[in-house]
């Protein structure tokens, strides 16, 4: 085994996975750096629906804002108007309302299984406050998936 | 129910109830811990955001208060064990000729003076006798305080075991409170999982705060008394400043208490009476500057308790577990009423109540 090869083996036992992969497939969190997605990593929980299960009801208090990694979610409400709307992986849900509702306005439902991260809104308003920089990036790539949008179509 | 769930359900209920008789000697431990936590983690948090892994940020931490705190003992310390030293050697002395040595304290020698004279103009009344009776047995008492410490011993190597596993357990807890709080929520059900977290944020914002907002209390009045009295020229003005700072934790009432303590002492001491006014007016000062600027700044909001409950929860803590408990009494109330109304609130919006 000559020094080049032993230096790759070495540096491939020493590099960790990335733990925040999925994190970063979020389409507003792609622009933190590591530090960043590490404290956010520290807020976010892994939560876990089968098909069918009911993610949150129209009229119960909102605090937790969700990112989907896999699978579907049927939003149906009065954003959404008559149609259900349904949202796919890295979408995610309530990130609008968390700033003037203190109720949520839809029902979420997952219709296959749902894998998804949540925080709560006043774990991320806290990360945002003590972070201003990450709440730039975050309003940023907010804006950016906004104008990406078919407007006919609501968050 | 089928017969494998009523098996499993009293084998759990079995494992908890021996797990709680099983650690029950150290439920004390992680609560005293769980308190240092609070205190101490917005000042973890705040070295971890200078880009420090979180143990070495707890390490800082503790090396920080450590250094301050021996600052403290080589500042301090001396001056509160000289200060207290003159108290006790007066409380120990058993003079050979039987005469009581309080009574050459100036204040109690003028009350049995006073005595005297009634007992001159009232014959059969005795009261000076029954004065000295009264002053012979609290200096028995005091003097015997060393040999009651030794006595008892076990309980003081329990003491000094606290002091040296608490900040070993709270270690533990502010390094992982993330993995804590995260397995927390990962054990709620979905249905359940939103209200868990509201919960474990509001109360972490309340008591946490709560917390924090009363030791920065202490050591604020602790120090505006120390320099306050020594200002004015109070003896043993730091010893004061300490217990008026720790008695200032009970509302309503514990400033009475350490303006009690100060008066006493200027007494004690034999300084001339006109300083009891001085002290009386230098503690009401502080107050009036802890009431209207440390206070609202520190703490936000004030306590909601009424004066009289403030009053029977210290004389319940008084009963159930003396001093030490008078004056944790009223946070541990307050703090159980708030984490209940949270509780309760949030059952509320849910519908679950």
């Amino acid at each position: 085994m000559n020094i080049k090869e032993y230096i790759r083996w070495l540096g491939k036992i020493i590099r960790k996975p990335d733990s925040f992969e999925a994190i970063k497939r979020i389409s507003i969190f792609a622009d933190l750096n590591s530090f960043q997605l590490h404290e956010l990593n520290n807020y976010l929980h892994t939560r876990h629906y089968k098909a069918g299960e009911v993610i949150f009801e129209q009229g119960y208090p909102l605090d937790a804002i969700f990112f989907i990694i896999a699978g579907e979610v049927r939003v149906s409400g009065k954003l959404s108007g008559s149609d259900p709307i349904t949202l796919r992986e890295n979408d995610f849900i309530g990130i609008i309302d968390m700033f003037h509702e203190g109720t949520r306005s839809s029902t979420a439902m997952a219709v296959t299984e749902v894998n998804a991260l949540a925080i709560s809104r006043s774990d991320l308003t806290n990360l945002i406050a003590r972070d201003k920089d990450m709440g730039l990036k975050i309003l940023g790539a907010i804006c950016r998936y906004l104008s990406s949008l078919n407007f006919s179509k609501s968050v | 129910m089928n017969f494998t769930k009523v098996i499993f359900y009293l084998l759990l209920i079995a494992a908890i109830v021996s797990g709680v008789y099983f650690y029950s000697r150290v439920f004390g431990y992680i609560a005293m811990a769980m308190v240092l936590s609070y205190l101490l983690d917005p000042l973890v948090s705040w070295v971890e955001r200078r880009h420090l892994p979180r143990w070495m940020a707890v390490l800082c931490v503790y090396l920080g208060i450590l250094g301050v705190l021996a600052w403290l003992s080589l500042r301090f310390v001396p001056d509160l064990v000289r200060q207290g030293r003159g108290l006790i050697d007066i409380m120990q002395t058993n003079t050979p000729g039987g005469e009581n040595l309080l009574v050459t304290l100036p204040f109690l020698r003028d009350v049995y003076q006073l005595l005297l004279n009634l007992d001159k103009q009232l014959p059969n009344l005795d009261l000076a006798a029954q004065f000295l009776t009264f002053l012979a047995s609290a200096q028995t008492f005091l003097s015997t305080l060393p040999q009651t410490i030794l006595d008892n011993y076990s309980e003081i190597i329990g003491a000094v075991s606290y002091v040296g596993t608490v900040p070993l357990i709270s270690f533990f807890l502010l390094k992982d409170k993330v993995l804590f709080r995260k397995a927390m929520v990962a054990a709620a059900s979905n249905r359940y999982f939103e209200l868990v977290i509201i919960f474990m944020n509001k109360i972490d914002e309340t008591v946490g705060r709560y917390m924090r907002a009363m030791l920065l209390e202490v050591i604020a009045v602790s120090i505006m008394v120390s320099i306050a009295l020594t200002a004015i020229g109070v003896p043993n003005a730091v010893l004061i400043g300490v217990v008026a700072g720790v008695a200032n934790i009970i509302p309503y009432f514990g400033p009475f208490m350490g303006a009690g303590v100060a008066i006493l002492t200027v007494l004690v001491n034999g300084s001339p009476s006109i300083m009891i006014l001085w002290v009386a007016l230098t503690m009401y000062l502080v107050q009036v500057i802890d009431n209207n600027i440390v206070y609202p700044v520190v703490v936000g909001t004030t306590i909601n308790m009424h004066p009289l409950i403030v009053l029977l929860t210290v004389l319940a803590g008084g009963w159930f577990g003396g001093i030490l408990w008078m004056l944790i009494s009223v946070p541990l109330v307050y703090i159980c009423y708030s984490m209940l109304r949270v509780i309760y609130v949030n059952l509320r919006e849910f519908r679950l109540l």
